[in-house]
């Protein structure tokens, strides 16, 4: 037989002997010889730890099955195979720990993606929602007076939509932590009934987080019957915190912008939000 | 929402409005209400501040007509108008 396969045999009388037990044969000497050690400490028998054997699931062993055969120690000296051993246990324990933190980074790429979101969420960062703001958050608002604030607002309509849309104001002077009312206007100037779905837009990015809508017209659908003209009003806010951020120290201008598109069926406009 | 395709950059995140959406006023049943409050616009240069009253009176409107979800005024912020209301009411 080749000598590559024989080993595994020897190993096993070699522990035998030094244990002066001898156990069945289970096929490559590592996967044995840690129970047979277990036999040699003498608190338990050699039977016990080939028992557990096949019950006790040893990973690392499952990963480099290519190693099971068994590989020809390179020294002869039995006290230098011995330590040749322990290398190699050491090395192949350091891969197992190598190959589990790969696996790891691996896994906590893809949990990145909702931890990062929701740390977003929380603390506000880029522009996305901020979360925990209730209603009763308004009621208890104090208006900061002394920050004034010009809103204006822009109306813009899609090249398919044929409706005439608005503000009705040019402007408004608001101060954060004021309620507003602003309004706009529609005109379906065709003979058929059109539904539209509208979507907004802040700028400065910044200030878009603290801009707070209570009610408004957008992300649904909004059905105009022929030659109907109809007033839309935007019920909005602008965050206390507003005042205490020192990015918007510059801010005193903040654009709201609404685009209507044609709602066609099957079509979804995306809903903005991670709900 | 932003188009600019720069990674890195702030873009804007829309959210959905705190109560959903006004229904659609069809038959200007309070557009009465929605002149008053732009005309008091008009007249104060734009300032929100002094024309809380019209716009109060405008969602009062729209909730009496089925047209937005009842709910008290201090929850929309008014709640300094509202102290005002119970004791003395402004005919017109």
């Amino acid at each position: 037989m080749g000598g590559l396969w024989r080993p595994g045999w020897r190993w096993i009388a070699f522990w035998g002997e030094r244990c002066s037990r001898l156990g069945p044969s289970f096929g490559a000497a590592e996967r044995v010889e840690p129970f047979l050690r277990l036999g040699c400490s003498g608190t338990r028998s050699a039977v016990t730890g080939l028992r557990r054997l096949g019950t006790w699931k040893r990973p690392s062993r499952a990963r480099d099955p290519a190693e099971q055969p068994g590989r020809r120690l390179k020294s002869t000296n039995p006290f230098t195979r011995a330590q040749e051993e322990d290398w190699r246990r050491r090395n192949k324990t350091v891969l197992t720990y190598v190959a589990a933190a790969a696996v790891g980074m691996l896994g906590a790429s893809y949990a990145a993606v909702p931890l990062y979101r929701l740390y977003c969420q929380t603390t506000g960062l880029g522009g996305s929602a901020v979360a925990g703001h209730a209603s009763d958050q308004i009621e208890n608002m104090v208006p900061v007076k002394d920050r004034i604030i010009k809103v204006t607002f822009n109306a813009d309509v899609h090249a398919s939509l044929q409706w005439n849309f608005r503000p009705q104001q040019t402007e408004i002077y608001v101060v954060p932590g004021e309620t507003a009312l602003a309004f706009y206007k529609a005109k379906n100037p065709t003979d058929k009934p059109v539904i539209g779905i509208s979507t907004y837009n802040v700028v400065p990015f910044e200030a878009g987080q603290y801009f707070n809508k209570i009610q408004c017209f957008c992300f649904e659908e909004q059905r105009l019957n022929p030659q109907e003209e109809v007033d839309m009003p935007v019920f909005f806010y602008i965050d206390p915190e507003f005042a205490e951020d020192p990015r918007m120290v510059n801010v005193d201008l903040i654009t709201l912008s609404y685009t209507f598109f044609e709602a066609k069926e099957g079509h979804k406009l995306p809903v903005p939000g991670y709900n | 929402m932003s188009t600019a395709m720069n990674f890195g950059s702030k873009s804007f995140q829309p959210r959905p409005p705190d109560k959903g959406s006004f229904p659609l006023d069809h038959f200007g049943e309070c557009q009465r209400f929605k002149e008053k409050f732009l005309r008091c616009l008009r007249e104060s240069g734009f300032e929100n501040a002094s024309c809380r009253k019209q716009s109060k009176e405008y969602l009062e409107c729209r909730m009496e007509r089925q047209l937005m979800a009842r709910e008290p005024l201090e929850k929309l912020g008014f709640g300094d108008l509202t102290d005002g209301q119970s004791e003395a009411r402004s005919p017109f």
